[in-house]
């Protein structure tokens, strides 16, 4: 009964967003494609995920892999400058309470702000892409290190004293650890910003990618393919929050 | 000059609520190979105590001394036992133990570290227990895993907070008579403080009996030795006319002051008057 209601009840929601697309199709908007309607024009794309036959007409699979690696390289980037100043935010109040501000007021600033900057200070449309992204996504991760090394109970900052740790030994067999969980809920945070992120710079840049088709598509009139990538988006997104999903609970359950 | 010259401690805490006094004009002695506790009820100070000797509380005045040479921070050549266990839950109980040795012997090769560890781990008969994290064991095991640690260094200095008083009082008699065992086997000599609440517990283990007073400004009373014979069973103590008198004394001290009558002989009230509430509280 429970697998049923498992796998019935998700079906039933998607089932029910379709019918709300489909009427929306017919009744409100004649430009939005039928569910039906966007199908045929995207199994191409779909079923042969990993063609190539342009610069921007290619399977979707290729166009989801660019996006994913471009992601990739930003939140990397993001996370290697935030982890650290996470940590040292986490260790010092001075260094908190002189950085929180600006942090505070760099961290609602949208994409699309940064992107031109990025543009203007690049010239080149890939690396603006990568800044963009590393700049927008890293901020979770520096807040939530902070919060982790700050909640790093007494006990074991007392052990790295009793125990005579060197720094670094401190560093590795106490504070990491002790303040991993809550890292890796930030580095979940930050990907999950990176991918919202990535559309908006490929739109902008005009890079191959998800977000560059779409805008691609949208200038060429082939609607179908705004909500094939529309849903692209939001399945790699999903699958992304779950796989450091599981990674972060096999970390909490240590 | 003795081994461990405690003088003059005093140490209060500020908070939004105003100034909580707890220790003052904490003075002690301890001889080479001593083993001192101190007994007290909760709260009345005992752990800052412990934290102030050891070196990982600053206190607000006053000095400790090891060897004649004042100590500021953890000294070397020393451990403490807590009574939260304080073993990391992301490594093994071996790898518990020999971060300790390898910190405190880090020219040792790893072989040998591992070799140390896993000595002191049999010793408290954790020795099919090595792979085991802290998640793993019982409260009892956690501690024999800390025990297994402090000794490991090899320390001339153990510091023990309430090593037991997280236990049920099966496994800590258990214990009491492990660490009883580890004290008088290394051959070395161990110099030792011990907090504790359990009268019983400090005859036990101990040659010197440091009464604490309640607090606020909570100092300390007068020493009374233990000059039982070696080793000690629990339920001898119960019988022993020596032990016995021994915990009378003890405790007439710590109730001389709770019961708000008269303090025991030769001892002024210590000078923060206890409200009857807290009390009560303390004998609940």
């Amino acid at each position: 009964m429970k697998r049923i209601s498992n796998f019935l009840l998700p079906a039933a929601g998607i089932l029910l967003v379709g019918l709300v697309w489909l009427l929306a199709s017919a009744v409100i908007s004649k430009d939005l494609p039928s569910p039906w309607k966007t199908w045929q024009e995207s199994k191409i794309y779909i079923l042969q995920p990993f063609e190539k036959r342009g610069e921007m007409d290619q399977g979707i699979g290729l166009l989801a892999l660019y996006s994913l690696y471009r992601v990739a390289k930003g939140f990397l980037l993001g996370i290697a400058i935030a982890t650290p100043l996470g940590f040292l935010l986490g260790a010092s109040q001075t260094l908190r309470r002189m950085l929180d501000p600006v942090i505070q007021v760099l961290r609602p600033i949208s994409p699309l702000a940064w992107l031109p900057l990025g543009l203007v200070m690049f010239r080149q449309s890939e690396p603006a892409a990568l800044f963009t992204i590393a700049l927008c996504s890293m901020w979770p991760t520096v807040i939530n290190t902070t919060a982790g090394v700050r909640s790093i109970p007494q006990d074991y900052w007392n052990v790295a004293k009793v125990l005579r740790l060197s720094p670094f030994k401190t560093f590795t067999r106490v504070l990491a650890p002790a303040a991993l969980p809550h890292i890796f809920t930030g580095y979940r945070l930050s990907l999950g910003i990176a991918w919202l992120v990535i559309v908006a710079s490929e739109m902008l840049t005009g890079t191959p990618g998800v977000g560059g088709f779409l805008w691609q598509e949208y200038n060429s009139l082939v609607y179908a393919h705004i909500l094939l990538c529309i849903l692209t988006i939001g399945i790699v997104g999903f699958m992304l929050d779950r796989l450091m999903g599981a990674v972060e609970a096999r970390l909490r359950s240590i | 000059m003795a081994f461990i010259e405690i003088q003059n401690i005093a140490k209060s805490f500020r908070s939004d609520k105003g100034v909580r006094h707890v220790l003052e004009n904490v003075n002690l002695s301890v001889e080479e190979g001593e083993l001192v506790s101190v007994v007290g009820y909760t709260g009345s100070g005992k752990s800052t105590f412990i934290s102030i000797v050891a070196g990982l509380l600053e206190s607000d005045s006053g000095q400790v001394q090891f060897r004649g040479a004042r100590s500021s921070g953890f000294p070397s050549r020393a451990s403490i036992v807590f009574q939260s266990y304080s073993l990391l839950p992301w490594f093994s109980a071996m790898e518990n133990v020999r971060l300790a040795v390898d910190a405190n012997f880090p020219s040792w090769p790893r072989e040998r570290q591992r070799e140390q560890a896993a000595r002191y781990l049999e010793m408290v008969g954790l020795g099919n227990a090595f792979d085991k994290r802290p998640s793993q064991l019982s409260g009892g095991m956690r501690q024999r895993v800390a025990i297994a640690r402090a000794f490991a260094i090899e320390p001339e200095i153990l510091f023990l907070d309430e090593p037991f008083g997280a236990l049920d009082a099966l496994t800590r008699a258990n214990l009491q008579q492990e660490l009883a065992k580890l004290c008088s086997a290394g051959g070395r000599q161990v110099t030792m403080i011990m907090i504790t609440n359990s009268v019983q517990e400090a005859i036990l283990l101990s040659d010197r009996i440091v009464p604490m007073t309640r607090g606020p400004k909570a100092t300390l009373g007068p020493s009374i030795s233990v000059p039982l014979e070696r080793p000690r069973t629990a339920s001898q103590l119960l019988h022993d006319e020596k032990a016995v008198h021994i915990q009378s004394r003890v405790i007439e001290f710590l109730t001389g002051f709770t019961h708000g009558a008269g303090p025991a002989r030769n001892q002024k009230p210590p000078a923060g008057a206890l409200p009857q509430v807290k009390n009560a509280e303390a004998e609940a």
